[in-house]
């Protein structure tokens, strides 16, 4: 019994029939045709045989791919090939079976062979070219590999063949494409480069910022002139912000403010640079963009600290250059004056000498005019440099201008009519009534001057509100001012001319006419004033000057003239006086006019000794002092000591030019009073009697 | 005692489909067998499909002269069926499963 048997003797009747069923059913399946393949056992193995139809799908594949293929024999001699394989080469499918297909590989024809020679069951490629039936050379990579088999079976290899001339034309253009590229970013490094250069050479620091989140970018230099040695790797605005002086932020922040919806910014700050802490001025420019992320600002920063101090020179050698043009010009009119004072004085002593004294008075008047000119060019002086004090009072301007009017008809001359019109109700202002007179006055003589034909001059006064747009505009604050306009018919100022009225020394007026100080006087005291002064000018139409000053709300003072004569003697019985100059002759005098009014006198040739002096007598009444005074005490410092030791104490400064030190704003404390050199005895007997009263 | 429906359910299938690449034959007893198995076994079962090109000697060891075929290795007895699967009632019945709905019936 064979193991077959054996096996089949120990199943079970229905394992047996089960079995049978099986194999009948597989020998239906196979002779109905329900199958694709067998499987048959052999010495090499498990052999699958195929029916026809189980290969259509590959055939169908091989058929659409976009590769060539092929079968060979060991030899090359070509035993299938798809179509493709055939189009590649264009040529017959049906031309190409049977022949050798190292043929199509033109030179590279022993290569194919060799690498055929060694192509197994692992596969193996190579690139190579194809002639096409045109003589076209097809750049390919063929791939070959061998198809397994029994050993009766004759050795055959399948292959391949992929078409490289489209991937080798994009891989030229994208060789192409990247060395435009390469190029492009190379030119465009030369540009930032070049841009960077004239920057640098600019001295110009390069900014980005972000405006939403405030973070951004910067040059070296930039960096650089914000006082970092090494290259900041964040900047923002902040940061930008804290570099900033206190007293400019609010305005910075602004001008970023506007930044975010103009086209532009451009302005000026001061920062505290890094590292040294120094102070610099910086002038920033930037333009707005805008990005997917949000809005940008971008721009430059340029240290102009040299460029103002430099600035600050020329302003300052201008200014000398103006001061020594001014004094050029007044000292031929003050050694006119000196003339007459001198000749006059020359003459008096003359006619003492040979005993002619009624002759004196002549010359006494004509030396006193002199001075007294002379004194008023000091008082010029000293209101174009805005140094000069004012005793300002609260008057009603109206009256002021009545006063005046005599005056300013006689001044204008009978060709011109003259027009006032005062503001029923006008507010009371604080300012200093002579120098208000002297504006009104130089006012009107310009008018006269503009109109050498006749015409009309009209004074107007009138109250005003400004509000905040208005005041801007003239660079005053808001709220409530009179006006006191001066009108004329006249001949009228171009825009030029208009524009140029108030510099100190313009003038229109023919050489030796005028000294061009006029107008700006008037600008500096209505400054001074709190107030302003504007002008409306049409050619051959008319000028308006208008003088602004601020309402206040307290009752106004009588105006008392200087002009008028001073009363004789002052009562002076009983009161004490403290005379404190350096100069022994001035002591002398003060002391000399006081006593003949019948005061007591002490005097002083400095300060500490005044002070002494002042400790031990405290019965004195008024302090008149010089305001320059050696020993290392001023006129000013003497008179916040004594003040110390006697509050109520009347002072009367003397000064050749009212310092700052001793007015502090330009105001006096009360109490006290400023007499400026030179002045007249009657003067100084008068303002004594202002002060000490009965 | 353990019920014979339950024993039923819990009984784990160990397939075996052998095919030839992609012919129509193939893929229409891959996609019947697959039917089969979600309606009837749901996951009591592992089928594990096997290309006689791909793996030739797989055929040897369960005895493969045809393809497509289908093997049941477990539950025993080992079972071949040969052909498309497409007859659904044969196939049930060589895998000795009743239909689900058969036992509800019951």
């Amino acid at each position: 019994m064979s193991p077959r048997e054996a096996a089949v003797e120990s199943l079970s009747f229905e394992q047996l029939l089960a079995r049978l069923q099986e194999a009948e059913e597989t020998l239906d399946a196979i002779r109905l045709g329900h199958v694709d393949a067998v499987v048959v056992g052999g010495p090499q193995g498990q052999q699958v045989y195929t029916l026809e139809n189980a290969d259509r799908p590959y055939r169908a594949i091989i058929e659409q791919m976009q590769e060539g293929a092929f079968t060979i024999q060991a030899e090359g001699v070509l035993l299938y090939c798809n179509q493709r394989f055939a189009t590649l080469l264009g040529r017959q499918r049906e031309s190409l079976i049977g022949k050798p297909i190292g043929h199509y590989f033109g030179r590279g024809a022993s290569a194919f062979m060799a690498l055929l020679a060694h192509a197994g069951e692992a596969g193996t490629g190579a690139e190579f070219s194809l002639v096409h039936d045109s003589g076209e050379m097809i750049p390919v990579t063929v791939s070959l590999i061998e198809l397994a088999g029994d050993l009766n079976t004759p050795r055959m290899i399948c292959g391949v063949v992929t078409d490289l001339t489209r991937s080798l034309q994009r891989s030229h253009e994208l060789t192409a494409a990247n060395a435009q590229l390469a190029s492009e970013i190379r030119d465009r490094q030369r540009a930032e480069a070049g841009l960077q250069l004239a920057l640098d050479a600019a001295e110009m620091g390069y900014w980005d910022l972000d405006l939403t989140i405030g973070d951004g970018r910067t040059s070296r230099r930039h960096d650089d002139i914000f006082g970092y040695q090494d290259k900041l790797r964040d900047w923002s605005f902040g940061r930008f912000l804290e570099h900033v002086v206190v007293e400019d932020r609010a305005a910075v922040e602004k001008f970023f403010g506007v930044g975010r919806t103009a086209p532009s910014i451009e302005f000026s700050c001061r920062i505290e640079r890094a590292g040294d802490g120094a102070r610099r001025w910086l002038q920033v420019k930037g333009l707005s963009y805008s990005t997917p992320r949000g809005p940008r600002l971008s721009g430059v920063v340029i240290d102009m600290t040299k460029a103002r101090e430099t600035e600050e020179q020329l302003r300052q050698a201008q200014k000398m250059e103006a001061v020594g043009q001014l004094t050029g010009g007044l000292a031929h009119d003050f050694n006119n004056l000196l003339g007459g004072i001198i000749g006059s004085l020359e003459m008096i002593e003359a006619r003492i000498a040979e005993g002619r004294v009624a002759e004196v008075e002549r010359y006494v008047d004509v030396a006193l005019h002199s001075a007294k000119r002379a004194a008023s060019l000091t008082q010029r002086l000293l209101a174009f440099s805005r140094r000069q004090t004012l005793s300002p009072k609260i008057i009603d301007v109206n009256a002021l201008v009545v006063g005046m009017e005599d005056l300013i008809r006689r001044s204008i001359g009978p060709s011109i009519r003259l027009e006032v019109i005062g503001a029923a109700g006008l507010w009371s202002t604080l300012v200093d009534p002579p120098q208000l007179e002297n504006a009104l006055l130089n006012l009107s003589i310009n008018a006269r001057d503009a109109m050498p034909h006749g015409g009309t001059l009209t004074i107007e006064t009138a109250n005003v509100r400004l509000d905040d747009g208005q005041a801007n505009e003239r660079d005053l604050q808001p709220g409530k001012y009179i006006t006191l306009s001066v009108r004329d018919t006249g001949v009228g100022m171009s825009k030029e001319v208009a524009s140029r009225a108030f510099d100190p020394f313009f003038t229109t007026k023919p050489l030796g006419q005028g000294t061009g100080l006029g107008l700006s006087m008037i600008y500096g005291f209505a400054r001074q004033s709190g107030g302003q002064i504007q002008i409306l000018s049409e050619k051959d139409r008319g000028t308006t000057i208008t003088l602004y000053l601020p309402r206040n709300a307290a009752a106004p003072a009588r105006i008392e003239s200087d002009r008028r004569p001073l009363a004789a003697d002052i009562e002076g019985a009983g009161k004490l006086v403290l005379v404190v100059d350096d100069e022994p002759s001035i002591r002398m005098l003060v002391a000399e006019v006081l006593n003949e009014a019948g005061f007591a006198t002490l005097e002083a040739s400095d300060g500490p000794s005044a002070l002494r002096i002042m400790e031990m007598s405290a019965k004195i009444d008024l302090l008149i002092t010089d305001v320059g005074l050696p020993g290392g005490m001023n006129g000013r410092q003497l008179a916040d000591a004594v003040c110390a030791l006697r509050p109520t104490m009347k002072i009367l400064f003397i000064t050749g030019y009212a310092e700052n030190v001793v007015v502090g704003s330009g105001r006096l404390d009360h109490g006290m009073q400023v007499l400026t050199k030179p002045f007249t005895m009657n003067v100084l007997k008068k303002r004594i009697q202002q002060m000490l009263p009965g | 005692m353990s019920d014979p429906v339950d024993e039923d359910l819990q009984t784990q299938y160990k397939l075996r489909l052998f095919i030839t690449g992609s012919t129509a034959r193939s893929a229409r007893a891959i996609e019947n067998m697959r039917r089969i198995c979600h309606e009837h076994l749901h996951d009591r079962y592992e089928l594990v499909i096997i290309d006689v090109y791909e793996n030739p000697q797989a055929t040897k060891d369960l005895q493969i002269i045809a393809t497509p075929t289908l093997v049941k290795i477990l539950p025993e007895p080992l079972r071949r069926i040969i052909g498309d699967l497409s007859d659904k009632e044969r196939v049930l019945a060589g895998l000795d499963i009743r239909p689900i709905e058969a036992k509800k019936v019951v």
